[in-house]
């Protein structure tokens, strides 16, 4: 009788892991099934963007065509008319009111899906879960959580459509679990297919004599040894990327380190002082929080889309340790 | 206004403290600053409670009605900015960003000039610093950011709400 016990508690306590287990594969599943989504499918739909006390409107249509190539539409429904046009890795907005065209040739996508080993990142720093059922633009979806294991991240709720699973609703969460910031579908059309004509910008003709601007093309990065490194690194971050790179408005390379917990990223940049020490401040724009403060001759800024504290712990624990860069 | 978020954020003492009141209690200006602030805050921190069909909602209230062209008001000018460089914020594909950061008129150059000539104390790091709505001179660094954020490819479409978020004031609720 007595052996009985632990077998009877491991009987009890086995399928429970298995099941949280389950659920953890099951939500990381579907993270990998929106990530793709979004970039794969077609669809067109207008969304609503809410943060602080402000709501935005706008249109989206994406078309992916048979070879592959990836075009999308973008224009706002509120305030002044802007249209942004992608086709692949180029991106043209277009001001009417300016008569502006601005265009911008980007480096291709540094994270091409999701990797498995920010998959673990993922599952390591949040508990991943799948909890039921919403609707959405007309749409059953699946909510699927990220609670995060600790105080140095925000949580995050997101509603795939149960098919397809693209996104249809995205939320971030405080500390307190409450929402910073969200965007949900309206209305959505998911499928259809491949039209050039609805991924042409409406001023593309209209637009010929309007001024192109060429000036936010974004310069060659250099990954590069910066010398810099973090003598208290939180819990859960790695070391993502490390490079000089041009700033706009800036005249000198700036050093970018990026640190990532398999969601939210934190970026460190760094450069010479200005003219003007700037006093140390703590700003936040939506769900990112920004944190500036002079390092010996330096500036450092940091910002991410965590708490505060994880944004101004990287900041205060930054020290050159010396290198090929300064 | 400065001296109205110092006071929310409790750093005032009492006689400044009824110095502002008195100040707030007289201009209408700073009264509806206050206000706002306090607003924000709520929507913020979700006191203010969003029923479920909330957004759609308020897409078919935007949608049948024109939208209003106010001239700014010192207040207004300064929640565009927060509000379309909290656009430019968040965790996304650059593109977007960049474009909001071109949106953005009071945005473009990092303007170091006026940054405070006296020197801070050395950085002693404060838990305590408060924290203010970004004033649209950390574009630069949130479109280069937002590029290499992984968040961007699981949110998908998210990043482009974020980025085009636009400039005009949505009328006070």
């Amino acid at each position: 009788m007595k052996t009985a016990w632990p077998i009877i508690l491991l009987g009890l306590v086995a399928p429970a892991l298995a099941a949280e287990d389950a659920a953890r594969q099951d939500g990381l599943a579907w993270l990998t099934k929106m990530a793709n989504a979004s970039r794969r499918l077609n669809y067109s739909g207008t969304f609503v963007y809410q943060h602080a006390d402000r709501i935005e409107t706008s249109r989206i249509v994406h078309f992916v065509n048979p070879a592959g190539g990836e075009f999308e539409k973008l224009e706002t429904l509120d305030g002044p008319a802007r249209e942004v046009i992608r086709t692949n890795d180029q991106v043209t907005c277009y001001l009417p009111d300016a008569k502006t065209v601005l265009i911008e040739k980007r480096s291709a996508r540094r994270f091409p899906a999701l990797l498995p080993e920010q998959m673990s990142g993922v599952a390591d720093n949040y508990a991943v879960s799948v909890t039921g059922m919403d609707r959405v633009a007309g749409y059953d979806c699946q909510v699927v959580v990220l609670e995060p294991k600790d105080k140095l991240r925000y949580g995050h709720q997101f509603c795939a459509e149960t098919r397809s699973g693209l996104p249809l609703r995205a939320r971030t969460l405080s500390e307190k679990n409450q929402p910073l910031e969200s965007f949900a579908f309206t209305e959505l059309k998911i499928g259809g297919s491949f039209s050039r004509d609805q991924v042409r910008s409406r001023y593309a003709a209209k637009s010929r004599d309007w001024k192109v601007d060429h000036s936010a093309l974004v310069l060659s990065d250099v990954p590069a040894d910066t010398g810099w490194t973090l003598t208290r690194q939180p819990a859960g971050f790695r070391k993502l990327t490390e490079l000089k790179r041009s700033i706009a408005g800036r005249a000198v390379m700036v050093s970018h380190i990026v640190y990532s917990d398999g969601v939210a990223a934190v970026s460190v940049f760094i450069e010479p002082l200005p003219k003007n020490r700037p006093a140390q401040s703590l700003s936040h724009q939506g769900a990112v929080n920004i944190y500036v403060r002079p390092v010996a001759d330096h500036m450092v800024t940091v910002l991410g889309e965590t708490p505060a504290a994880t944004v101004m712990q990287i900041a205060n624990s930054l020290e050159f340790r010396g290198g090929r860069g300064k | 206004m400065d001296k109205i978020s110092e006071w929310m954020d409790g750093e005032l003492s009492g006689h400044q403290t009824r110095e502002q009141l008195t100040r707030v209690k007289q201009d209408a200006e700073l009264h509806h600053c206050w206000n706002l602030f306090h607003l924000i805050g709520d929507v913020m921190r979700g006191e203010t409670a969003l029923s479920r069909d909330f957004e759609q909602r308020v897409a078919a209230r935007l949608a049948s009605e024109p939208a209003v062209l106010a001239p700014r008001t010192r207040v207004s000018t300064r929640f565009a900015t927060y509000a379309l460089s909290a656009a430019a914020s968040v965790s996304a594909v650059a593109l977007v960003a960049w474009i909001a950061f071109f949106m953005n008129p009071l945005a473009p150059q990092p303007d170091l000039a006026q940054a405070p000539t006296t020197p801070p104390p050395a950085a002693a790091p404060s838990e305590q610093l408060a924290s203010v709505p970004s004033d649209g001179k950390m574009n630069e660094y949130l479109i280069a950011h937002q590029e290499f954020s992984p968040s961007t490819e699981i949110q998908g479409l998210a990043p482009y709400i974020r980025g085009v978020s636009s400039s005009h004031q949505v009328e006070g609720r």
